[in-house]
């Protein structure tokens, strides 16, 4: 009896759940609605082309971390020369590649290698081997060549010989818009004294047509796989980081895409090398640093242009991605545990940290809670079957208006999917996704949490690229990350 | 309770229904509209690209007779040109704007109660160069929304009228400020006129408007102003004041900058400051800097070395000589102390080293090419 009494309570607590959960991500997008209204009633008038001319416009180091990158890297460095940007430099640490990423470099861009001093400012700890300039344009192209170190130590080199104030962290194999760069640079230059980082948009490449490393031609991939994910990264990325900019608690700048100032990340001693999310862990670092000075600053993300990306196409890959990913949650929240709830850091530590913890941290355990603890009250007869079908439908149907909503912002604010096809494929997603993929997805979770609470070796495994749809060499082989 | 649950799923099945049609319809009405605007913009268009490649002396008749609602679809695009457009065009372009009223509706629109409306109607003004309407838009400089004041900023860099100075530095000194950047360059624009006020401004209490007014200065070219330049390097409270004042005096490319410079280089300022210095000394452009930024060569400060290698590299012959004098003597020590020539080198033939090899890779290089990066090999090149 108490049993049954115990679970009824429990499946009423995880229904509460299931609608705060929902109504948090739709106040999220609701804000982001607004935020690209606002974007777009003021395009005509923001003023792109002038920072483009004004030589006083903040030079940018893009920063681009290499790991076996041979297949795709030419193409992505060919597009980001071709950035529409008045003055920045690009800093490609090969990170000990196995594969002939340096070799298609040093070919195609005519390398020569320089004997560089490079400054210990932020720490790494493998070794540069050499670094080399680009013959006739020494000063646009670097690439350094270091022993195998991960991500964060890659970053480190290559923030440490950036010479510019802003510096601008892109992976491999992103293939940014043209006016990438500046769009999220902007921000410094509105506001210089307060703005400290800028997050842009990461969106799905896969299905899209690739030129000349630019995406022309934006379509919905071809599997249902990756389309869920692209409804995910709307609904999840663009919507929700929005909508925390907006609200001033922005605490997660993707790694494909992000700029900072540099000063303040060598004072914070750039990226960690304990945490498997050190994207994230970068910006909470910053947070906890300059709300521990008192300063006025702002964190903030933009959502035009952006950085266009491959997703996962296997259940095996996207397991891996998504145990990384909140594996890397649940490290940036043990450690950074003091700031939760704490005033003294405002609405990260008292909104955006415990909503982190409650919504994003253990939402997969709830989940699964759920799918264990309804069908056992229904043969312990704790519930009956009409609630059960009831609260089912009610929990994923929410959670299905949720994706809309994210798909009609999208259809009137950027509509990137051009084709009558693909918004019926956006809405066919959006419902398939609560049948096995969430399911699945909170698995993984739930493993890569235990993870890092259980201390295992963190381990990024390989990403198998099928590449894009494209007319030219971007990548078509497979190529690999740690 | 189960009823609270049914009218929920059928409230939610109305919603989903709702915003999936709403999706459609969105598509639909925007499809319609951008079908409608192509329409109605292609004549005008046309027209328009004939009269600017005809420098304006056909077809503005034309232009001016165009129903309102073809304009407005072509008017985006005008707007763009004119940005792009210089002399006769330009003119002519402006004059079809100004026969249009659209000035007229502009100034109006300035005291909107919209802020979009107010801001573009600042830009639109911009973009034709309306002197008349510099004082409405210095109003706009305290404007109460920020996305305004920047509009305003822009638009009278545009007009370029120099009265606007002191509007412009004015609205620095404010609770929210404007971006500096933003008004440097502005100030820049409105020319070599106002660089008495510019100049007068230096002594302002406020950190930030020195600052911007220095790098103006920077941008202007205002070489009558290196003696103030130098005193706020020298006596200025704020060090970023002095980063900005060391900076310029390397853009103005005085040769009297370089006294000052040189003391900026000394032991005992911020590291900064010296590598802001010695990056100005290789501004300069001249070889009376070199024995200055050769002794910061094997400085502690990492950044201040790296500055100094490199001015001597932007330097040309001269810098590039020293460098070599460098490695050269570092040679001959390790060689007379019985080291060999491919012993470690030190800091200083390190940043030398870069800077020589960064030299003879560029697109115009002024010294031999590097070997391996070994010390004797630089030093026999």
């Amino acid at each position: 009896m108490i049993i049954r009494e115990i679970l009824k309570v429990t499946d009423w607590a995880i229904f509460a759940y299931f609608v705060a959960l929902n109504s948090g991500y739709l106040v999220l997008i609701c804000m982001a609605g607004l935020e690209f209204g606002k974007h777009l009633r003021r395009a005509p008038f923001a003023g792109a082309d002038d920072m483009f001319r004004s030589p006083l416009t903040l030079p940018v180091s893009v920063i681009v971390p290499a790991y076996n990158e041979g297949a795709g890297i030419v193409a992505a460095l060919q597009a980001m020369t071709a950035l529409r940007y008045p003055r920045y430099e690009i800093v490609v640490v090969d990170d000990g590649s196995t594969d002939d990423t340096f070799e298609r470099l040093r070919e195609q861009f005519d390398l020569v290698e320089v004997p560089r001093v490079v400054p210990g400012e932020v720490p790494y700890r493998t070794q540069v081997l050499s670094v080399h300039v680009a013959r006739g344009n020494p000063e646009t192209l670097t690439v350094v060549r270091k022993t195998n170190g991960g991500k964060s130590d890659a970053l480190n080199v290559g923030i440490n010989l950036a010479r510019h104030p802003l510096v601008c962290m892109v992976d491999a194999d992103s293939v940014l818009d043209p006016d990438a760069l500046l769009s999220v640079a902007k921000p410094f230059g509105d506001d210089p004294l307060r703005v400290a980082a800028c997050g842009g948009v990461v969106r799905i490449a896969n299905g899209c047509k690739v030129i000349g490393g630019r995406v022309v031609d934006v379509r919905m991939p071809r599997q249902w796989l990756v389309r869920v994910q692209v409804v995910e990264y709307l609904r999840a990325f663009l919507m929700g980081r929005t909508g925390w900019s907006r609200l001033g608690g922005l605490v997660v700048i993707s790694g494909a895409f992000g700029i900072f100032r540099r000063d303040l990340v060598v004072k914070i001693g750039g990226m960690a090398h304990d945490t498997i999310g050190e994207d994230a862990e970068l910006v909470v670092r910053l947070h906890h640093y300059l709300r521990e000075r008192r300063e006025d600053y702002r964190v903030i993300f933009v959502a035009e242009p952006v950085s266009w990306s491959e997703a996962p196409s296997s259940l095996r890959v996207l397991g891996r991605q998504r145990r990384r990913w909140h594996r890397g949650i649940a490290e940036i929240l043990r450690k950074h545990r003091r700031m939760i709830g704490n005033p003294r850091y405002g609405r990260i530590g008292l909104v955006a940290l415990p909503y982190y913890v409650v919504f994003e941290l253990l939402a997969p355990f709830i989940e699964l809670a759920a799918l264990v603890l309804l069908p056992l009250g229904l043969w312990i007869d704790a519930v009956n079957l009409e609630f059960a079908w009831r609260f089912a439908l009610v929990a994923y149907g929410y959670g299905l208006l949720v994706s809309l909503v994210s798909l009609f912002i999208e259809e009137v604010s950027f509509h990137r999917y051009p084709r009558w096809s693909d918004l019926v494929r956006g809405v066919l997603a959006a419902v398939l996704e609560n049948f096995g993929y969430r399911q699945i997805l909170a698995a993984w979770q739930v493993t890569g949490a235990a993870g890092a609470w259980g201390g295992r070796q963190a381990i990024w495994g390989t990403m198998h690229r099928q590449g894009f749809d494209t007319a030219e060499s971007l990548p078509l082989e497979t190529a690999g990350r740690r | 309770m189960l009823r609270v649950f049914t009218v929920t799923i059928v409230v939610l099945i109305a919603i989903v229904a709702l915003t999936g049609l709403g999706i459609v319809a969105v598509r639909l009405v925007r499809q319609a509209r951008q079908r409608k605007r192509a329409l109605l913009a292609a004549g005008p268009r046309r027209a328009l690209l004939a009269f600017v490649a005809d420098n304006g002396a056909d077809g503005g008749h034309d232009l001016v007779a165009l129903p309102d609602e073809a304009w407005q679809a072509a008017e985006a695009g005008a707007l763009g040109l004119l940005g792009k457009l210089r002399g006769e065009a330009h003119a002519a372009l402006v004059s079809v704007f100004l026969r249009r009223g659209t000035a007229r509706a502009a100034l109006r629109d300035l005291r909107s109660r919209s802020r979009v409306r107010r801001a573009r109607a600042a830009q639109v003004l911009g973009d034709l160069e309306v002197r008349l309407a510099v004082p409405e838009l210095c109003r706009l400089l305290t404007d109460r929304h920020g996305e305004v004041r920047v509009v305003a900023v822009r638009a009278l860099g545009r007009i370029g009228d120099p009265t606007a100075a002191w509007r412009l530095i004015a609205s620095l000194d404010q609770s929210d400020p404007l971006p500096s950047l933003l008004v440097t360059h502005t100030l820049a624009q409105l020319g070599p006129e106002t660089e008495v006020t510019l100049s007068a401004a230096l002594d302002h209490p406020e950190a930030r408007v020195r600052a911007v007014c220095l790098d103006a200065l920077g941008l202007l070219g205002a070489a009558g102003s290196v003696h103030r330049v130098a005193r706020v390097l020298r006596e200025d409270s704020t060090l970023d004041v002095r980063i900005a004042a060391a900076a310029n005096l390397g853009r103005l490319g005085a040769r009297t900058a370089i006294e000052p410079l040189t003391g900026a280089v000394g032991p005992g300022r911020p590291a900064p400051l010296r590598a802001a210095a010695a990056r100005a000394l290789g501004d300069l452009g001249t070889s009376a800097g070199v024995p200055a930024l050769v002794a910061l060569l094997g400085d502690d400060e990492y950044r201040v070395a790296h500055e100094a290698a490199h001015a001597l590299r932007r330097l040309g012959r001269p810098g590039l000589d020293a460098l070599r004098s460098v490695l050269d003597t570092e040679a001959a020590e390790m060689i007379a102390a019985g080291r060999g020539t491919h012993a470690r080198p030190s800091s200083a033939a390190g940043h030398a080293l870069e800077a020589l090899s960064l030299a003879s890779v560029g697109p115009d290089p002024g010294a031999s090419p590097p070997g391996s990066g070994t010390l004797d090999e630089l030093v026999a090149g």
